[in-house]
């Protein structure tokens, strides 16, 4: 599970002076839940997930996954999660069978397990077909299925997702939220992050709705709800933000 | 620090490399087929033009024939000459190539070689036209000639021998071992060809595995695993360093095709006796080394440091103009480095190779060049390590 307090993230621009990226965010995510951090391009969606991945250090806060701290055991934090955004790109010149491969070595993996994992995931995502096949010469919804068997191959309890659906056509993205929630059903904790109202409505168990990079309201829809005059989860969301301004 | 971890990484670019067309394009078919194509095909042509100048007659226009008969017979009795008798426009014809040299023969030539008085003659060329040259080169191995003749009558008249004129002989001997003088041809111009080779055959992997990696987003997967920074750049500098030292090789081998297929038409050059021994090779392999290693640290920290492909391009070219600065500087004849000049990079392995090259070995030369690049190295692979750890570096854009 992850837990996250007070998490502050400054940067330093030489132009624009200190950003506060993230300012005191505070939320946990249970197993079996997927938690949807909602808002706009610069919310401070990506930051969030970055160093929640051990990728950026935090300016302030503590956060832990799996009981584990995200700044001093970065490297067991590691095994324990699975990234996949919409910029993690592929190796063109690799067929999927030899990325999975290659994830799975460098996440410490014997080969032999990495191939019952390969059988596994390659099955469940209907990529035998291509798996040999190399990635510059593979659809969009083929790389993006390689994404999601490359996040998962060593069995992470924890996927973080940032905006993985950006850049698919609709049937692709239809197929990632179906992989989402039968991640979920395996008993799996997931962030995942987004813009698009109608996938954290339908895919989320809980949401935050983070706007400048301050946690403006969270709860589940129906508690979301209950805090808004609306129904529509667009309308609540432009609401709270509103009155998260004022 | 894990060594399968780095082998990981280090195969995984060594594989993404080879698999780039580019790569195949710029490490085999270049070296290996254009290089000596296109010394082949300059060769056929060099050849075509100089064979055509050198069967050609020379025109040759005589400005006072009637005061050396004797010489003019002479001349036009070598068939490669057509004597023409001077006509008012010769300067002009000069100019417009339809003769070659003009022969001034002064009025009193008959009466000063009886004389036995100093004689001048004149010779007109255009030293930029081939043929014209050709003429010159004909018309002095004439007049040569001829001059010997009037000498040897000379000396006849006298009584004399021809060994008269020849007092004292100076003989030359080479003492130069077939290793100098292997090293002496090759010292010119392999350190030279050795650094660009390294250079050029570093800079595209290294971009592309680094900064190339930023720009397909690849770069946040590798973050993401269990494999630490420092072995991300270490199997990275590795496979840069394989990879710009076979293109080095390839290179030469096909630079060296090159020369001995353009040598081949054009007819051969002086037999090269070629003895580098062991122990020369192995302390090239020495200075090399570290060397390659250099070269691949700092251009795998710039490619760290760029943004995108395109960025790392400019920050590299200014680098590699500087390459080529020092290597040309190791190509000028006579320039000897002094103690504290073996610590520059690059320059004290050109310096090096030449005198290894040439057979000289010189420890302490050796030992600081490679201590020095060694240490240069070491500095570029902590400063990439360091970049790669910066946040700011990493996901700048």
């Amino acid at each position: 599970m992850i837990q996250v307090e007070g998490l502050t993230k400054i940067f330093h621009d030489r132009k624009r002076g200190k950003i506060i990226a993230v300012d005191n965010l505070q939320f946990n995510c249970q197993k079996g839940q997927v938690f949807g951090l909602l808002g706009p391009n610069g919310a401070g969606k990506t930051t969030t997930l970055r160093i929640l991945a051990t990728m950026i250090l935090p300016t302030k806060g503590k956060l832990m996954i799996n009981g584990l701290d995200v700044v001093k055991d970065a490297a067991k934090v590691r095994r324990e999660i699975g990234f996949l955004s919409s910029e993690t790109g592929l190796y063109d010149r690799f067929t999927p069978r030899e990325t999975i491969l290659f994830f799975g070595r460098i996440n410490g993996m014997e080969d032999k397990l990495i191939e019952k994992r390969i059988a596994e995931i390659f099955h469940n995502l209907e990529m035998e077909d291509f798996q040999d096949v190399r990635v510059n010469k593979l659809s969009t919804g083929m790389k993006q299925k390689l994404s999601i068997a490359r996040s998962m191959i060593h069995n992470p309890s924890v996927l973080i997702l940032d905006e993985p659906t950006v850049g698919l056509d609709i049937i692709t993205a239809k197929a990632v939220l179906e992989y989402v929630k039968s991640f979920r059903d395996q008993g799996k904790c997931i962030i995942y992050s987004t813009h698009i109202m109608r996938e954290a409505e339908k895919l989320c168990d809980r949401i935050a709705i983070i706007h400048q990079g301050n946690l403006v309201a969270q709860g589940s829809l129906a508690e979301l709800k209950e805090k808004s005059s609306f129904d529509d989860l667009e309308e609540i969301f432009f609401e709270l933000i509103n009155q998260g301004e004022n | 620090m894990n060594r399968k971890n780095i082998k990981l990484i280090f195969i995984k670019e060594l594989l993404g490399t080879i698999r780039d067309k580019r790569t195949i394009i710029a490490m085999i078919l270049i070296p290996l087929i254009f290089y000596p194509l296109l010394f082949t095909v300059i060769s056929y042509f060099n050849r075509l033009g100089s064979v055509k100048s050198e069967e050609a007659a020379s025109r040759v226009m005589i400005d006072g024939a009637e005061f050396a008969p004797q010489l003019v017979k002479y001349l036009q009795d070598y068939e490669k000459f057509e004597i023409i008798i001077l006509e008012d426009d010769s300067p002009h014809k000069l100019q417009n190539g339809d003769i070659q040299a003009v022969l001034v023969i002064p009025r009193d030539f008959e009466y000063k070689i009886e004389k036995e008085e100093p004689n001048k003659l004149v010779l007109k060329y255009d030293t930029t036209e081939a043929k014209s040259r050709i003429a010159k080169q004909r018309i002095d191995q004439i007049i040569e000639k001829y001059k010997g003749e009037i000498v040897l009558q000379r000396l006849a008249s006298l009584n004399l021998k021809e060994e008269f004129l020849t007092p004292l002989i100076l003989q030359e001997e080479n003492i130069a071992t077939a290793e100098k003088m292997t090293g002496s041809f090759l010292a010119v111009l392999l350190p030279y060809l050795i650094i660009i080779l390294i250079f050029t055959g570093a800079m595209h992997t290294a971009i592309d595995i680094t900064a190339g990696e930023k720009e397909r987003g690849t770069i946040a997967t590798l973050l993401v695993s269990q494999i630490s920074r420092l072995e991300i750049v270490l199997g990275k500098c590795f496979a840069v360093m394989l990879i710009s030292f076979v293109s080095m090789v390839l290179g030469l081998f096909g630079l060296f095709i090159a020369f001995l297929s353009g040598t081949s038409i054009t007819g051969g050059i002086e037999e090269v006796q070629f003895g580098i021994s062991t122990n020369i090779i192995f302390l090239l392999f020495l200075v090399l080394f570290p060397l390659v290693g250099l070269a691949s640290a700092v251009l795998v920290m710039i490619g760290l440091f760029a943004r995108n492909i395109r960025e790392a391009s400019s920050y590299i070219t200014p680098i590699y103009m500087l390459t080529i600065f020092l290597g040309i500087i190791s190509i000028s004849q006579g320039m000897e480095l002094t103690g504290k000049m073996f610590l520059v990079p690059v320059l004290n392995s050109s310096f090096v190779f030449r005198e290894l090259l040439m057979g000289k070995i010189y420890w302490n030369h050796i030992i600081t060049t490679f201590s020095a690049n060694m240490i240069i190295a070491g500095i570029a692979l902590f400063g990439a390590t360091r970049l790669f750890n910066k946040e700011e570096v990493l996901f700048r854009s």
